[in-house]
């Protein structure tokens, strides 16, 4: 049995459906992320575990228990905010031991307990210190101790790193996941950053729209999309609008040129659709004959260096698309304008509506 | 080999032109303050160690350990604390009603404007209105004897005593509380008390340990301000009750004006005793928000 498990959850706002028919079984230990856009559901599914929102029907159940109508205070699940939420009137140690307080545990177990927690996040020192004398980071990390202090059954982050810079952001989230396993506790994250739910999930919701779109481990949700929203928002996509010219043998014609598909093709001979490949599954230069490399040719449109990656986009008649190269010392790069073949393997590339 | 050399200049000093202009800016207001403030206040000084002659004493401040004078203080204490912790109890609710207690948008505006324009309201006008309504033969007094049979004058009720001096003042003192307070009620915020929820706390929980400490420095330091306000109102009083409670304020215009106890010495040891007493609670006032904005930061 799932530990925590929602079962056909569905919650309306004055008529407008916010979350629908949401169906989600995860184990004990276990970190899944809710990733999608703004407005997807996503925190409106996280209040509703964590109690702030009832659903308008559904079950919400943890190790067990029905906690669908339960209030937030009875259910034992922890919490970090957006806005970390930290009661500036209190000292960081008061704030990591007041749940723990709430719960009239014994004053030097609290204090035992504060200082594990403030050991787990690397800041022994700031017991004393007020909200407002620290960073950022430093106040997320508080407000992660405050959440875990009392050892609750569920841990949900609610875009717990949206509010900090990009360097701060990539620590605290390996940080979150140290912690996390350390610990064992069952997790769930909210984000709309498709790379945060890539690094540190075990499995990701994708969500659009109230409803979800897909779930599965960050490889699956990455290379094996089953939804054009899935394949679009996580990671870049090229779509090129291509037409189905033999489903069975895996072929599409793009401006007069045969290409080889990898995946089946569920669309009948003839009809429009879009060929779906990831940028760094292309590379420039010819395909050498290989019968299952795809080959086009166009002109370059810009030249974009990243750091790690050079983002070259190419007018192929009708579409543009981007090819990601890995930086090296030694590339050589086209010049805009200059005439290039780029190939792709048939295996990297699906169809789509 | 020619080298090209760089003349070596001098970093330019980036200096804010607009200071100076900003600094333009203010200058009526500091030159109101110096003409209005400072040298009234430097004035009441100079003149508590004035006898009537110019020369120096100590007369005009040892006055003021007189039965009648002490008495004055402590009367006009007495009044601008009930005030300030009736107002202050009063305004508070109504605050919260209208911040958090999920009434309509229009009531708050209603009652915003209410409030703007009641903390303002004072004086004779506002005396003679109470005169009007709950006077001896004031309209509400009136409709309750008439129709409901229930004479609030017999029952003990005197708009002219204490306590009525006391009402009347409440009606600018709550809303004064009101503007204060409900800006500070808006900024609790949801995630404190969702957070203080999720760690195990009930609503009172919540407001005991987060949102009353949060709360209590702006509550204290507004009760103060209208202590203040309560302290120095002067008009109100004189023409509700006729100069027969002893107010502080009703002293110093009897020894300045002078038509039986003319002591204008002891008329500016009062104010200046006043203006001590003014000084503690703006500064009481100041150091309470302090704390408050420091938290908040």
């Amino acid at each position: 049995m799932a530990y925590l498990e929602l079962e056909n959850v569905r919650k309306e706002f004055n008529n407008s459906v916010a979350v629908e028919n949401f169906n989600l079984k995860v184990e004990r230990g276990e970190f899944v992320s809710f990733l999608g856009p703004s407005g997807c559901g996503k925190t409106t599914t996280l209040r509703m575990i964590a109690g702030f929102e009832l659903p308008t029907s559904g079950a919400i159940t943890i190790n067990g228990v029905d906690m669908t109508d339960t209030p937030p205070n009875k259910r034992n699940v922890g919490m970090v905010f957006q806005a970390y939420a930290l009661f500036p009137n209190m000292t960081v140690a008061d704030n990591i031991g007041f749940g723990l307080k709430i719960a009239k545990r014994p004053a030097d177990e609290i204090k035992k307990r504060v200082k594990e927690m403030l050991d787990l996040i690397h800041l022994p020192v700031k017991g004393d210190s007020y909200p407002y004398q620290l960073s950022g980071g430093q106040q997320q990390r508080v407000a992660l101790a405050r959440a875990l202090a009392f050892q609750p059954q569920v841990l949900l982050l609610d875009e717990p790193l949206s509010a900090l810079d990009a360097k701060i952001r990539v620590e605290l989230r390996s940080e979150i996941r140290r912690i996390q396993q350390q610990l064992g506790i069952t997790t769930i994250y909210v984000t709309h950053d498709q790379e945060e739910a890539l690094s540190i999930s075990d499995r990701i919701v994708v969500m659009s729209a109230g409803k979800m779109e897909q779930v599965g481990t960050p490889f699956e949700i990455y290379n094996f999309p089953q939804t054009s929203f899935t394949a679009s928002f996580v990671g870049q996509l090229n779509l090129l609008p291509v037409t189905v010219s033999d489903a069975e043998g895996r072929r599409c014609a793009f401006n007069g040129r045969a290409l080889a598909v990898g995946q089946p093709i569920r669309f009948a001979n003839g009809a429009s659709v879009r060929l779906a490949l990831r940028p760094e599954e292309l590379n420039l230069g010819g395909a050498s004959g290989d019968s299952q490399r795809n080959e086009l040719t166009g002109a370059v449109e810009s030249v974009n260096f990243l750091g790690s990656v050079v983002r070259i986009r190419v007018d192929v008649g009708g579409a543009t698309i981007s090819i990601d190269l890995f930086n090296e010392r030694q590339l050589v790069l086209p010049k805009a304008g200059e005439q290039v073949t780029v190939n792709f393997p048939a295996e990297s590339c699906w169809v789509m509506e | 080999m020619t080298q090209a050399s760089l003349p070596l200049q001098k970093p330019a000093t980036i200096r804010p032109r607009g200071a100076v202009f900003n600094w333009i800016g203010v200058i009526p207001f500091f030159l109101f303050a110096i003409a209005f403030l400072f040298l009234p206040s430097s004035s009441l000084f100079i003149g508590s160690f004035q006898n009537s002659e110019g020369g120096f004493t100590f007369d005009n401040i040892l006055g003021l350990s007189q039965p009648k004078i002490l008495d004055s203080y402590w009367l006009s204490i007495r009044v601008s604390a009930v005030t300030a912790i009736g107002g202050g109890i009063f305004g508070f609710l109504l605050a919260y009603a209208v911040s958090i207690g999920g009434l309509p948008a229009w009531v708050r505006s209603s009652i915003t404007t209410f409030s703007g324009v009641a903390s303002n309201f004072a004086g004779v006008p506002l005396a003679y209105a109470f005169v009007a309504v709950l006077g001896r033969v004031g309209f509400v007094t009136g409709i309750l004897k008439d129709i409901f049979n229930i004479d609030i004058y017999e029952a003990g009720f005197n708009l002219y005593s204490f306590w009525g001096l006391s009402l009347t003042y409440m009606y600018f003192q709550f809303p004064l509380m009101v503007l204060v307070m409900a800006p500070a009620l808006d900024g609790l915020k949801r995630e404190w008390r969702e957070a203080c929820e999720n760690l195990g706390a009930t609503s009172f929980e919540y407001w005991r340990y987060v949102a009353m400490p949060i709360l209590l420095p702006s509550l204290l330091g507004t009760m103060i301000l209208l202590f203040g306000n309560a302290f120095g109102a002067y008009a109100t009083a004189l023409a509700l009750t006729g100069g027969t409670l002893n107010l502080v304020t009703i002293q110093i215009g009897a020894q300045i004006r002078g038509d039986v106890l003319h002591n204008p010495g002891l008329g500016y040891a009062l104010a200046f005793g006043m203006v001590v007493i003014m000084a503690i609670s703006i500064a009481a006032y100041t150091w309470l928000q302090r704390r408050t904005e420091r938290w908040l930061r």
